[in-house]
């Protein structure tokens, strides 16, 4: 039942309220008046009282909640790292790439110039309208081309490897943002509780989605890459350190 | 080196999956599958007759070091060589992962040429 169904003032009191009125008994009536405001003005600093405890206890769980103390000194700071170092690690791939692009551009332009230099001759022979010195031209020519077509051939297959291995700052760079999205979500929830507690009718009903967390099956945490590998000793820097490693492990 | 062996590359990323399987064409290796986590993987393993496995360590569901101790587990399996290929670069995770019996680590990034020396020296330790 809601305040408005119910009455504030019962029908007798209201009749003895009538009562007075019609007998001039001005006192008595106003009695009754102020009885029946006293009675809603006490729920009402009831219910003011109740907030405002609930505001306290609430502000004192947030200043206990050491989560939300390392989320803002320590995680934040770390988010933002990892989002610079996504934006270094994709400008770093980018450059990467092109620059095997525009080493392997000329290596084509070169390609087409030889062939350009090759082909008339190439066509006197295949018409049968090519003298001795021709020949031999033509042969000394084409053995040029080939000598160094091995060697471009080559380069182009190294430059091709290098802009395949560019495309490692896909998986790296993934796996930073996700630790982003991860405490990005926390904070979500974090949120979403406070407002609850703030407006408990209205949210109640609609708390949102939990945060998917990883469980951690293995006794150790994944981290996923490290930024700072130099200014760390609990981890290892490139691949000559984990080679000592493991050999210290006798591997 | 026996380039007809059957491998399995897992990683959750697929990016990294197809630069695997690209590297190792270009080394021989054309037998190659793709799982993107432990429990994808395990199953490929059992009903597979792989001869290697490639794996990454931060994986969604199974993670790479759970898949190397499953496979260790597994008197069918345990004979399977593990490289680990992973971004996971602490001592005691190194360490870990040699005690549970990997075969190689290769941090990332890593260079074709690393990829190549690794295997090699998997290889020639196996014969």
């Amino acid at each position: 039942m809601t305040e408005q169904d119910t009455t504030l003032i019962s029908l007798d009191k209201a009749k003895q309220l009538v009562e007075f009125l019609e007998n001039d008994d001005v006192k008595s009536a106003n009695n009754i008046i102020t009885e029946i405001q006293n009675a809603s003005s006490d729920a009402l600093f009831d219910k003011v009282g109740a907030l405002t405890r609930q505001l306290h206890n609430s502000l004192e769980d947030f200043k206990f909640d050491s989560r939300i103390e390392s989320l803002a000194t320590e995680e934040f700071p770390d988010a933002r790292e990892r989002l610079n170092y996504v934006i270094e690690m994709t400008d770093k791939a980018a450059n990467r790439t092109m620059d095997a692009v525009e080493a392997c551009l000329p290596i084509a332009d070169s390609f087409n110039d030889r062939i350009q230099q090759v082909m008339p001759g190439w066509q006197s022979l295949m018409s049968r309208e090519l003298g001795l010195g021709q020949f031999k031209d033509l042969c000394k020519l084409l053995d040029d081309f080939l000598q160094v077509s091995v060697k471009d051939a080559d380069s182009l297959r190294q430059y091709l490897t290098e802009i395949l291995m560019a495309q490692d700052f896909q998986d790296l760079t993934g796996q930073m943002i996700r630790r982003v999205i991860n405490l990005v979500q926390e904070v979500e929830v974090k949120l979403v509780e406070m407002l609850t507690m703030f407006s408990e009718t209205e949210l109640a009903s609609s708390a949102g989605a939990e945060p998917v967390i990883q469980e951690i099956v293995s006794g150790i945490e994944s981290e996923g890459p490290i930024m700072n590998a130099t200014e760390r000793t609990d981890v290892v820097d490139g691949q000559d350190d984990v080679d000592d490693l493991l050999s210290s492990l006798g591997f | 080196m026996k380039t007809n062996i059957k491998i399995l590359i897992v990683d959750d990323f697929s990016t990294m999956r197809r630069i695997i399987k690209n590297l190792l064409r270009d080394l021989g290796f054309n037998n190659t599958f793709e799982a993107d986590d432990g429990n994808t993987a395990l199953p490929m393993l059992k009903n597979g007759d792989y001869d290697f496995v490639v794996t990454d360590w931060n994986m969604p569901g199974m993670e790479g070091i759970d898949l190397l101790k499953e496979i260790r587990k597994d008197q069918a399996l345990c004979h399977i060589p593990v490289l680990m290929v992973t971004a996971e670069a602490k001592r005691e995770q190194i360490i870990e992962a040699a005690q549970s019996g990997v075969n190689g680590y290769i941090i990332k990034p890593f260079t074709a040429a690393t990829l190549k020396e690794k295997l090699e020296k998997i290889f020639e330790r196996i014969q």
